[in-house]
């Protein structure tokens, strides 16, 4: 393969956004080493600022429409791209805010956090444009190895110790598979790009070879068979690394999955429903038993989160626009209700030092902000209207009806009712049950505004989900032309009145 | 007239959303005696709207009144679309009027966190309007839900049983299953709708619009899928037979102003009438379909009043009362003519009054001697001959003894499933008989022959509130039994439109009268 390098400035600025993040990030860097005495509270927001400033420049191209590719297709710039790049950059900005306070306990390297939570977000800004297999590889791992770092910063920690390790473990592990993968499906076709595969025959090498691809995502989503990294990372990591883990980066792979299944294997739809309708119920109905079971909050958040994954897959296995749409606008409810979750689980945890659920107890008398706020994100998550998560579920199962998934819905529903039960039980914690310690909470600002945005996002996007929807579907509309035509129209037999 | 109401002001919004910002608003509010007053206050200018609806109401017509609609999520088709007609006007009234009986209920009954509980039932008041106001599907599982969620806290924070917590997971997990059923039942009426649209190019690819639903042809075999998925929804709410086993655990443990809610509004049945039978009428009239919840209906009657027979437990014995009654409504609905689908309306609106009224009694009851059962009483009509008298005319009500307004119901029930099919009717029979039995029972054991031990003699009776509550509630019973025809009238245009959509005969008639008035 030859490349030709023909790069303008104008080209450039398609990368504005990464460039000037990179810029930013070694500012950060620069800052904390030049002046140590500084607090560290400056280098958040410092951090806070370059993002948001990052954040601008992408919504005007959004408005603006810029779209173009770079490096011989390469990188991507699209509208379904920028989308993820706001919602990846979104979530950073709430995830720093709502370490603030978090990163006290952190005993070395604390303005290096700020560092390398850039340093995730640039790289999975980068997966969100990634539009061939080898910059989908190295984006990947570039963004994983903020990850490895963050997710053991507690070194005094077993849990956070052991938790880094598996990760890493797993991480690296998933990372030869996608490897493996990539050598499978180039030598089968001979191509990288995603869209140049579209047509490639199904030879069983590029099976073997997508299947690969698709596992050694499935660890980055948490979708079972391959989550099972998720719950002990989760629970040792610093809570607002979880937190960021549970949003950003399944964002970003879900923006590789989309064009991977709907871009390079459109065509071979009618065989890959299978997988993913037999992953999507596995996920679902796994996650919320076990999470019946969970005496911490962070786990049973993690186990949500793997059937909130679940039901993601709902969308992408009905394979048409609308249900990329209803995939999108359901990581726009779940990034506001889960970032808001483990903000009320960070500032609960600084004020009792623990993430169990019975030290919940009485939150209601305790603090009736962080109760409420609690109770509207599980009840988001849960899908209960009017919140945002009910409208992106029913998004998704309209979705899927419309392709006649019929026993993919059954199970989706079925476990909304499962997973009710398990929300309720920190609800009845929250609410019922009596405080041991009825010492008010007391909430610091950065806290707050993260806790507000999260209640903003869920309330708006759920009362008032239009902008929101179009926004969507202008989002994906690229994808208009690949996806296979909805199921055939059967012309009514019964007329009323006949 | 109407027009320029409709136009000028949304007079359905208030009412759907008055008591949520009330509630909203009393969160700022700290003095407990200023909590139950501006409560009562929002209740009564609730109830005072309501009213207003009824006078206003045009009787003897199909039409949708007072409608307002604005799109609300236009890529799915939902839009916020509210109305009232003859079905669905009397339950707003009913709804306005039992909210403010159950704040004076809770006058001085509810002792512990009095701002949360007022909070949470105009909370409740508001979606349950909700749920008789909204004409788009959606719209309306919103509201179908959001009650849970009050109701679960009032369950578990106000009940008095011990098993209260287990009674409000019950509750909310019975119907959230139901309900889940339902909500695939909606999208597949969705997705029919688009594809019909798709065919016929139309403008709206997607519509969740009850009458934009109604005009579109649905496949029989689809009709019956639907039908089955959206009876789910409304058996576990209403309860029928036999998904009723979360109602006596939740009527037994829960507040007595939650009881009178849950089981003086009857949601269930309102939405078989309101969007089963209306957007599915070639099933609901199906042999099989009509076989089987006939079946299932006559079955609740037997089975509840025979259960209601052996309870020891007054609340228990009203909820297997309410089961049966409710099989009453469900043949009634599937008699599927004029007097049954009349009966079964009227039905519902008076058993917000009587077995909501036996509930009050409950309350009365249980604030006296600290419990329902019936070891407690005992002769009680000496000691308190007020409540024994007003308790007499609320049960006679619910029996449904002519004169009272149970009788009207329940008798135009029996003639429309006489006319349907015999034998049904002859075994719905058996359940007034019955009604008669465990009612008149009971209160034989607990109000006349000598004084029970357990009966303190220092026992007070009515107090004002009380009084209150039982003179309204008996005058809502005698009025709709001796002069049924106001709220006849207000139905009957519906009611009739209804079955001429069912047999076909008017369709066009139907189409006429099914759109609004602009």
């Amino acid at each position: 393969m030859n490349f030709v390098l023909n790069l303008s400035f104008s080209d450039l600025l398609l990368l504005l956004p990464e460039i000037f993040l990179t810029c930013w990030l070694c500012v950060v860097i620069t800052v904390d080493f030049v002046s140590p005495r500084l607090p560290k509270e400056r280098l958040a927001y410092l951090s806070v600022g370059g993002l948001l400033a990052t954040l601008g420049c992408l919504a005007w191209f959004d408005v603006n429409q810029v779209s173009g590719t770079l490096f011989g297709n390469m990188f991507v710039l699209d509208r379904m791209a920028i989308f993820f790049k706001i919602f990846i950059l979104g979530s950073t900005v709430l995830v720093i805010l709502a370490s603030i306070e978090y990163v006290d306990r952190f005993t070395l390297f604390r303005g290096e956090y700020y560092a390398l939570v850039v340093m995730s977000a640039l790289g999975m800004m980068f997966m969100a444009s990634a539009n061939d297999l080898l910059s989908v590889f190295v984006s990947l791992e570039f963004s994983t190895l903020g990850f490895y770092i963050l997710v053991s910063y507690l070194r005094d920690d077993l849990a956070s110790n052991e938790a880094g390790l598996k990760f890493f473990i797993l991480g690296v592990f998933a990372a030869g598979l996608f490897a493996y993968g990539i050598s499978l499906v180039y030598g089968e076709t001979g191509k990288l790009v995603f869209s140049d595969m579209a047509s490639a025959p199904a030879t069983p090498g590029l099976i073997i070879g997508f299947l690969l691809i698709f596992a050694a995502l499935g660890f980055k989503i948490g979708a079972v068979p391959f989550h099972s990294w998720i719950p002990d990372t989760y629970h040792g990591a610093p809570t607002p690394v979880t937190a960021f883990l549970s949003i950003a980066p399944k964002g970003a792979a879900l923006a590789i999955l989309l064009r991977i299944f709907i871009v390079a294997l459109g065509t071979f739809k009618p065989t890959w429903i299978y997988l993913l309708v037999a992953v999507s119920i596995v996920s679902m109905t796994y996650g919320n038993i076990v999470a019946i079971a969970q005496r911490n909050i962070k786990r049973l958040l993690a186990y949500s989160g793997i059937a909130q994954i679940g039901n993601v897959l709902i969308g992408l296995a009905a394979g048409t626009k609308m249900g990329n749409d209803a995939i999108l606008f359901y990581l726009l409810a779940y990034l506001f209700a889960n970032i808001g979750a483990f903000a009320v689980v960070i500032a609960v945890s600084q004020a009792i030092g623990r993430d169990e659920i019975e030290d919940y107890r009485g939150l209601g008398r305790r603090s009736p902000f962080l109760a409420f706020s609690m109770l509207l994100f599980l009840l988001s998550l849960a899908g209960v209207p009017p919140l945002a998560g009910f409208i992106g579920k029913l998004y998704i199962f309209i979705a899927a009806i419309k392709e006649g998934l019929y026993t993919l819905i059954t199970v989706g529903l079925i476990n909304i009712v499962i997973s009710m039960y398990y929300y309720l039980i920190v609800v009845k914690q929250m609410y019922i049950n009596e405080p041991i310690d009825p010492s008010p909470i007391s909430i610091r600002g950065p806290m707050k505004a993260v806790i507000y945005v999260g209640l903003a996002g869920t309330l708006v996007i759920g009362i008032y989900p239009q902008p929101f929807t179009d926004w969507v579907v202008a989002a994906t509309l690229m994808f208009a032309n690949f996806v296979t035509p909805a199921a055939t129209i059967t012309p009514p037999t019964v007329l009323i009145g006949s | 007239m109407l027009e320029e109401l409709t136009a000028v002001f949304p007079i359905l919004s208030c009412i759907l959303f008055l008591p949520v910002v009330g509630a909203i608003v009393l969160w700022f509010v700290d003095d407990e005696d200023t909590v139950r007053s501006s409560t009562l206050t929002i209740a009564l200018v609730e109830l005072a709207l309501s009213v207003f609806v009824l006078l206003r109401f045009v009787p003897e017509s199909a039409a949708m009144q007072f409608a307002e609609r604005v799109q609300w999520i236009p890529a799915l088709g939902i839009s916020y679309h509210l109305a009232v007609d003859g079905i669905s006007v009397l339950f707003v009234g009913l709804t306005a009027f039992l909210t403010v009986l159950v704040v004076v209920y809770s006058w001085d009954t509810i002792r512990h966190q009095v701002k949360l509980y007022m909070m949470c039932l105009l909370a409740l008041e508001t979606t349950t309007m909700g749920v008789f106001l909204s004409l788009d599907l959606i719209l309306f599982f919103v509201f179908w839900e959001l009650m849970l969620i009050p109701s679960y806290f009032m369950i578990k924070l106000w009940g008095g049983g011990a098993e209260r917590h287990y009674a409000a997971l019950k509750f909310v997990i019975y119907t959230l299953l139901g309900s889940v059923f339902m909500l695939v039942g909606i999208a597949l009426l969705d997705i029919n709708y688009h594809q019909w649209a798709s065919l016929h190019h139309s403008d709206h690819a997607y519509s969740f619009d009850l009458l934009e639903l109604l005009t579109v042809p649905i496949p029989i075999g689809q009709q019956i899928l639907i039908f089955w998925l959206m009876f789910l929804g409304f058996a576990f709410k209403a309860p029928v037979f036999p998904f009723h086993t979360w109602l006596p655990d939740a009527l037994l443990e829960g507040p007595i102003g939650m009881a009178v809610v849950l089981a003086g509004l009857k949601l269930g049945t309102f939405g078989f009438i309101r969007f089963s039978i209306p957007l599915l009428p070639d099933a609901s009239k199906s042999d099989t379909v009509v076989m089987v919840v006939v079946v299932l209906g006559l079955c609740a009657i037997l089975y509840g009043a025979w259960m209601a027979l052996v309870q020891s437990d007054f609340r228990r014995l009203l909820a297997y009362s309410s089961v049966s009654h409710l099989g009453f409504v469900v043949v009634g609905l599937f008699a599927l003519n004029y007097q049954g689908l009349q009966g079964s309306l009227l039905t519902m609106i008076n058993l917000g009054f009587s077995t909501a009224g036996l509930f009050f009694i409950a309350g009365f009851l249980y604030s006296r001697q600290q419990t329902t059962q019936l070891a407690a009483f005992g002769g009680m009509a000496r000691q308190v001959p007020l409540l024994a008298t007003f308790f007499l005319i609320i049960g006679l009500a619910s029996i449904g003894l002519p004169g009272t307004n149970g009788f009207v119901g329940e008798f135009l029930i029996l003639l429309g499933a006489f006319e349907a099919k015999w034998w049904v009717g002859s075994i719905a029979v058996l359940g007034v008989i019955f009604g008669a039995a465990y009612f008149l029972w009971y209160y034989e054991r607990s109000m006349l022959g000598p004084l029970g031990s357990a009966v303190k003699s220092t026992m007070s009776d009515l107090q004002l509130r009380e009084m209150v509550i039982a003179v309204s509630l008996s005058i809502m019973i005698l009025w709709i039994g001796l002069y049924p025809s106001p709220f006849l009238r207000i139905m009957n245009g519906s009611v009739q439109a209804l079955v001429d959509r069912l047999h076909h005969e008017k369709t066009a008639a139907l189409h006429d009268g099914m759109t609004e008035r602009r």
